[in-house]
């Protein structure tokens, strides 16, 4: 490669030196890898794009009706910015209609758990009353303990709660109507959940309730007949497949 | 090249003999950290065989036009190569368990036993023997991977496959799924691999004589 | 045991003496020595002792038999396998089932114990080649895998059991009423130990006069327990000048949790602390530090094991910084 080198050596050397003869088949594979490499990125990235919006809106009918819930609904991704101050958060919010009227809102929201970020998945009923239902999308908590936020039962205890008062984790067996069972053995990773959903529905319920959405770019429309089925996105160029 | 070994001797070399995990001691990172149930272990695996299949035999194809002082950098750039082609596999048809896998898929590039593979065999002999290699030191892994997340999911979870193996009165040991128990299990296996290893050759020397 | 406690074994050649270098304990006559030193810790414990027997009753007796009988079968086990002679007679193992049953809650289930037992004897102490060998302290690795293998049953919540009729077990701990709830516990009850935690560290007292008996004895080196007093004095003095004041809150962290108990009777194991005596002291200190920052800062109440084991890693470290100057050299 060095091929700036030793210009006194004779020609015959000075040739075997040249980086081409050296390295044109370092160059050869790279191009070729990295060709075929582009072609498989552009077959797969709307499938993989899909898979990752798919992910939260297969969730959005069962957080708001139930889980046997097979409405035919349209759903309407949208994002809130909130927060106070100079720190500002954004949301993805669902916004879901059957026909004309609103069923509710999904919002993603994200935050620190005891051990890494907690995704998580919050219903709201359409007069932003009432957490329809929550679903974790992404934890890594310990195992046994924590991870236990994943449990359908244990889940359940949002369901029905009032969005006007703070949710509390408490240790003992909740009795208030704003207070929710600790994971035993996982009060941190309780109580980090709890605060991540306090802190999205008062972010969101202002801006969604006076309809102030701050609306970016046109929200694309994900028409959705089934839960299930992945989307049409109409923005794109390659259809997945 | 008649001193060499076949490709049956390459195949069985990998999977007891020169078994990458707990002969050769190589690709540690992902038998630590994936191994805390069966399934996101067997994917991982199969990665591996992809990889180093495709890699060995790709490696043995070009062998003759290998610079001695260029063939790392050809060795990595095949592997990165059949890597990324896993990871957005994975993740266009297997979403969960790519997200379950997470960094592990594109650290397969920096396993060891892949690049030693081409090292060793691909670059100096056939492609069939290339691919008989990449296939026993696959199947090696895929065994010490198998033994390893088996024991960890079933006392961690009382499942095995994610499905459930121990009555529901047994009690989890949660710390076998969390990585301590992954370097409790690996150290413990491999001392009983090289108790039994001990012991074979030991019968073998008498048996001889 | 005998062969495995090498001493000073002489080697005369000629004119050539040679030095072997060994592990400690380092002690003339190694069975007997530890056997005797090991009675001396069992008698350090009979004030522990009665005072969770005192408190918890049967369910005391029964962890610590369990530790106990686990322990001895397990060394037992692995001395046969090693085909050493039999150990049991250094009592080691009875020391190491004695700490563990006194530091697990009384109502874990029995598989609990005998778990840790066999994790303590196997993997904290035989794996590294037995006694004098082991890098930490076999009751503490024994603890803290049952602590992490079923923290439910082990953390707080696992002290806590309204059903089965003994009035402190239907309490939290000390430590985590206060921390979770900021429920202060009157400093004489800590103190003589009519409070809810592992029955070994409840009373302050007991623990006391078993540590003092120990230093007295030389079983113990005085400098460790001293060294985590101090360090914890310094520190809880600290965490108190923004709240219940200094006195009060040295108070509580000496006399709550397993403080006194792991300085004096976990801490002080010869074969995973440092040789020389500042070393001791730093090792000591050490411990003192760690526990208050996990006691205050980490999502745990309490930190003693976290801590021994922790400082029980640096040990050699410690011991390398401080090699005693030989008499009569600079």
């Amino acid at each position: 490669m060095n091929d700036s080198l030793h210009t006194e050596n004779s020609g015959n050397k000075r040739v075997k030196k040249n980086f081409l003869v050296q390295a044109w088949l370092v160059i050869f594979l790279s191009t070729f890898f990295g060709v075929a490499l582009a072609a498989i990125q552009l077959t797969l990235s709307p499938k993989i794009a899909a898979n990752r919006l798919n992910e939260t809106l297969n969730k959005v009918p069962g957080l708001l009706l139930g889980d046997q819930a097979a409405v035919p609904m349209k759903i309407i991704k949208r994002s809130v910015t909130a927060g106070a101050g100079g720190v500002k958060k954004t949301y993805s919010v669902f916004a879901a209609r059957v026909g004309s009227r609103s069923v509710g809102y999904v919002v993603k929201a994200t935050g620190q758990g005891y051990a890494d970020k907690i995704d998580v998945l919050i219903g709201l009923d359409g007069a932003l009353n009432k957490i329809t239902g929550i679903f974790i999308l992404g934890q890594k908590e310990t195992p046994g303990l924590g991870a236990k936020m994943v449990d359908p039962a244990w889940r359940a205890q949002f369901t029905g709660k009032l969005t006007d008062k703070p949710l509390k984790v408490v240790k003992t067996k909740a009795h208030a109507e704003n207070e929710i069972d600790a994971i035993t053995g996982a009060t941190i990773s309780s109580r980090s959940l709890c605060a991540i959903i306090n802190q999205a529905v008062h972010d969101v319920r202002g801006p969604l309730a006076s309809g102030l959405i701050p609306s970016g770019p046109i929200p694309s429309d994900l028409n959705k007949t089934k839960p299930g089925k992945g989307p049409n996105s109409p923005s794109n160029g390659h259809g997945s497949k | 090249m008649a001193d060499q070994p076949t490709p049956l001797e390459r195949f069985i070399n990998g999977i007891l003999p020169e078994n990458p995990v707990y002969r050769q001691v190589l690709g540690m990172c992902p038998t630590l950290a994936v191994t805390n149930n069966l399934k996101g272990a067997m994917t991982m695996a199969g990665a591996v065989l992809f990889v180093l299949l495709c890699a060995n035999v790709i490696i043995s194809l070009i062998r003759n036009l290998l610079k001695p002082h260029l063939r790392i950098v050809v060795f990595t750039l095949t592997i990165a190569t059949f890597v990324t082609i896993v990871d957005r596999f994975l993740a266009a048809y297997m979403y969960q368990m790519s997200k379950q896998l997470g960094p592990y898929i594109p650290l397969i590039i920096v396993n060891c036993i892949i690049i030693c593979r081409c090292e060793v065999c691909a670059s100096k002999q056939s492609v069939f023997t290339a691919a008989a290699d990449a296939a026993g030191q696959s199947l090696g892994y895929a065994l010490a991977l198998a033994s390893i997340a088996s024991v960890r999911e079933i006392m961690g979870t009382g499942m095995l496959f994610g499905l459930r193996v121990l009555p529901a009165a047994w009690p989890d040991w949660v710390i076998m799924v969390l990585p301590p128990g992954a370097f409790l299990t690996l150290g413990l296996l491999m001392g009983l691999a090289n108790y039994l290893v001990a012991r074979h050759s030991a019968v073998e020397k008498k048996a001889r004589g | 045991m005998i062969s495995s406690l090498p001493f000073l074994n002489k080697t005369m050649k000629g004119n050539n003496v040679v030095l072997e270098v060994a592990p400690s304990p380092h002690i003339a006559d190694a069975s007997f020595a530890t056997k005797k030193m090991m009675a001396d810790v069992i008698i350090g414990l009979l004030p522990v002792i009665a005072m969770a027997v005192y408190m918890f009753r049967l369910y005391a007796v029964k962890q610590m038999g369990i530790c106990l009988f686990t322990c001895l079968a397990v060394e037992a086990a692995f001395t046969r396998m090693r085909q050493r002679p039999f150990p049991l007679m250094d009592l080691s193992a009875a020391v190491t089932g004695l700490i563990l049953g006194l530091s697990l809650p009384v109502t874990a289930p029995w598989y609990v114990g005998v778990i840790a037992s066999v994790v303590a004897i196997g993997i904290g102490k035989v794996i590294f080649g037995g006694l004098g060998m082991n890098i930490f302290n076999p009751a503490m690795v024994g603890r803290a895998f049952v602590m992490i293998a079923f923290a439910g049953l082990m953390a707080a919540s696992g002290y806590v059991n309204p059903v089965i009729g003994i009035d402190a077990i239907t309490q939290a701990t000390p430590l985590t009423a206060f921390k979770q709830m900021g429920i202060s516990t009157p400093l004489s009850d800590l103190f003589f130990g009519l409070v809810n935690g592992s029955p070994g560290e409840i009373s302050a007292l007991a623990c006391l006069i078993g540590g003092l008996y120990l230093c007295i004895r030389k079983v113990a080196s005085w400098e460790i327990p001293a060294g985590v007093i101090a360090m914890v004095v310094i520190l809880a003095g600290l965490s108190g000048l923004s709240g219940q004041g200094v006195v009060w809150a040295v108070g509580y962290h000496l006399f709550s949790g397993a403080l006194l108990f792991g300085a004096f009777f976990i801490a002080t194991d010869p074969v995973t602390s440092p040789m020389a005596p500042v070393g001791k002291f730093i090792f000591g200190a050490g411990i003192g530090f760690f526990i208050m920052v996990l006691r205050l800062f980490s999502g745990y109440p309490e930190g003693v094991m976290f801590a021994v084991l922790l400082m029980n890693a640096v040990t050699p470290l410690i011991n390398r910084w401080t090699i005693p100057t030989v008499m009569g050299e600079k």
